[in-house]
């Protein structure tokens, strides 16, 4: 290991000689260790769906979160260091309400997520002689999932600061599996319900356990009630539905 | 504060077409608390003419008997009606031999005189506390909302208005100005000096 | 003879009033945003064209009052952070986000303010004109009209008359509009400043009116007024146009 990867890992800001950030790829790599997490756009609005893997019976399954609210038109599901997300989310549920109280409008959902990267990449930044304020990249990604004047949209965002626009996509431990299998059932003008549906599903095939209620979480951000994470009821209906 | 906005209250005054108006808000208040809605600071002096006077509260009610007091003994003496030109020099010299320690009334003259050939011509003048007379052609403005008055009136006056037009206008004028003004206002009167009639109305107002 | 040195306090005055006067009114789909550009300080004029009203956007315009030099900073500064507004998020500033904007930046300085008020007119996202009138730190309302500066007191309560139709009666049977149109409106404000001109010594020399024109609305009630200049490159959009007239210079 050593060998192969020099020294060249240890710094965060150091560059190995063929150019790459190796704690920044490590990072990448700790994502493929969390639980899976889709998010899927439609014209009437954008789903996340993420799997809560129980570790243990007496674990309250309630108590996870995985996907929470960065405004009122923002969702965000992640997946990896949760506790790093708590952070990027802090960060962007601030520029979110710095944006509404300096502007008196909603944060576009492409400038909050570029907010959030910004801050991805502050890892190693020190002045003069003072600690640094992160010393390691954040090992989470994210799916930030919101509505603005340019319609329901969905961006990915990993350790790297890289952000990118998606219809669908997954992230974690079943992410190869779960996004072929988006590739193939994902289509331009499908329903909200059907992507309920769908995302659902893709989890179910990438899960050990099964799929119920108390293992997966199913939000979604729409034009009408904005973000809001499908209660016990609607959620049971549509794994009913599924 | 000053004494002459102690008491608050604004006049006006402007010519027509053989015709003249004088309007008053009817406000008084000690600064800023409103303690009458009917405080009347335009007078009669004759048939044809009538004294606004704007300024401290205790002066309106002193100058006016001053002035009644002088015309009275002037129609007498003369044995005839004073002119409102005549009358405006009164005024004028009653303010100024207060010169160092003067009544707090700017007042507005208005009123149809006489010329030598028996025709009567429209005649407005306002003055400063201390008697400087302003001759004016168009409209004389006084008091708290004189600003307001000022400006309203630029916009809405025209020459050669008949008396109903001249009323509506003065009416508007003083109405926008004073409902601008928090020391003026709290209802109006409005007075047309025609050749043969004065029009007296008064206005509801805003009453805030 | 004074042999003993007294002390003496000194005292640095870092505000001035440069006079001058701005107004602006709202339209159903426009907005008219006027200045006078006689700036002045105590009786000297300092010059007879310092303009006061500034195009900001494509469908915003900004008319500064007071200070002139807090006035012109205060642009400056507005302009600064619409282009970076342009930069971070990839559009125009809307209207209301304008106003939010003028009134952070305004608070900011609450206890060294600008010493300026400021109206900003346009058009807002709906298509709508809209005025928004602002305080030295930044209390700020949306109206449909609004006078500022030396001569507020002489325009604003002929505006309340002539827009508002304050203390007017309807005639039986009918109400009062709750818009006017174009050409109406541009006479009143020439009214408005010919009469400011006329009674205060610190308004006059020139005038320029502002007109931004809602997205897809004609130019008509524009055709006929003498030196209207177009400031917008395409049609497509809002569009801004100039109109200026002479005032008084005594």
């Amino acid at each position: 290991m050593f060998l192969t990867r020099s020294e060249y890992d240890r710094g965060v800001n150091t560059f190995s000689p063929e150019g790459r950030l190796f704690q920044v790829e490590y990072a990448i790599e700790a994502i493929k260790l969390g639980s899976t997490t889709v998010g899927i756009c439609t014209p009437e609005g954008v789903v996340l769906a993420v799997e809560k893997r129980v570790q243990s019976p007496l674990l309250e399954s309630s108590a996870i979160e995985k996907i929470m609210e960065i405004d009122r038109h923002l969702g965000c599901a992640m997946s990896g260091l949760t506790a790093d997300a708590r952070t990027m989310i802090d960060h962007a549920r601030v520029t979110a309400q710095n944006h509404a109280f300096t502007y008196d409008e909603k944060i576009k959902v492409e400038s909050v997520t570029q907010a959030v990267c910004d801050l991805a990449l502050r890892f190693g930044e020190s002045v003069h002689d003072e600690e640094a304020m992160m010393s390691r990249p954040f090992g989470v990604a994210l799916l930030v999932a919101g509505i603005d004047e340019e319609g329901p949209q969905l961006y990915h965002t990993d350790p790297s600061g890289t952000f990118m626009r998606y219809d669908a996509k997954a992230i974690g431990s079943g992410s190869e599996a779960a996004q072929s299998e988006l590739q193939d059932k994902w289509y331009k003008r499908i329903s909200l319900f059907e992507a309920q549906k769908l995302s659902l599903r893709v989890l179910k095939q990438v899960m050990e356990e099964k799929l119920d209620h108390h293992n997966v979480q199913l939000a979604q951000v729409t034009p009408e009630t904005g973000f809001e994470i499908l209660n016990e009821v609607k959620l049971k209906e549509i794994i009913d539905a599924m | 504060m000053s004494a002459l906005e102690y008491n608050g209250g604004s006049v006006i005054a402007m010519v027509g077409k053989d015709c003249v108006a004088i309007a008053s808000d009817l406000r008084l208040g000690t600064q800023a608390l409103g303690i009458s809605s009917n405080f009347q600071r335009v007078f009669p002096m004759t048939d044809r003419l009538y004294v606004g006077l704007p300024g401290l509260g205790t002066d309106v009610t002193t100058l006016y008997e001053r002035f009644r007091y002088r015309v009275n003994m002037y129609t007498i003496k003369e044995e005839r009606e004073i002119n409102p030109e005549t009358f405006a020099h009164m005024v004028s010299s009653t303010l100024y031999q207060h010169r160092f320690g003067p009544y707090f009334i700017e007042p507005v003259v208005a009123g149809l005189s006489k010329s030598p050939t028996g025709a009567l011509k429209p005649f407005i003048a306002a003055m400063d506390l201390i008697g400087c007379i302003n001759f004016a052609k168009d409209f004389v403005v006084a008091g708290t909302a004189s600003s307001k008055l000022y400006g309203v009136a630029e916009g809405l006056w025209e020459p050669d208005l008949e008396p109903e037009d001249l009323f509506e206008t003065i009416s508007q004028t003083l109405l926008n100005a004073v409902d601008r003004d928090a020391f003026s206002g709290w209802g109006a009167v409005v007075h047309v000096i025609t050749k043969d009639r004065v029009i007296s109305r008064t206005l509801k107002a805003r009453m805030d | 003879m004074d042999s003993i040195a007294h002390p003496t306090q000194r005292q640095f005055n870092p505000y001035s009033d440069n006079g001058g006067t701005i107004l602006a009114i709202a339209g159903a789909d426009f907005t008219v945003i006027a200045g006078d550009t006689r700036q002045s300080e105590g009786y000297s004029i300092q010059t007879r064209y310092a303009p006061k009203v500034f195009p900001l956007t494509d469908r915003a315009v900004l008319a500064v009052n007071g200070f002139a030099a807090d006035g012109n900073m205060f642009v400056k500064k507005v302009k600064q952070r619409l282009e970076w507004y342009r930069h971070a998020h990839s559009k125009d500033m809307p209207l209301r986000a304008i106003a939010r904007l003028i009134q952070t930046m305004l608070y900011a300085r609450r206890f060294f303010p600008f010493y300026v008020y400021n109206i900003l007119g346009g058009i807002e996202e709906d298509g709508t004109g809209a005025v928004y009138s602002f305080d030295p730190v930044g209390s700020y309302e949306r109206e449909a009209c609004r006078a500022a500066g030396a001569a507020q007191s002489l325009v604003q309560p002929f505006l309340d008359n002539q827009i508002y139709f304050n203390n007017q009666q309807p005639a039986p049977g009918t109400s009062h509009p709750v818009h006017l149109p174009l050409p109406t409106i541009l006479s009143i404000v020439i009214d408005s400043f010919t009469g400011a001109t006329e009674r205060h010594i610190e308004v006059g020399d020139g005038l320029e009116m502002y007109v931004v024109l809602a997205k897809g609305r004609g130019v008509q009630g524009l055709e006929d007024v003498r030196g209207v200049q177009e400031l917008s490159v395409t049609e497509e959009g809002e569009r801004i146009f100039v109109i200026r007239r002479d005032l008084k210079k005594d």
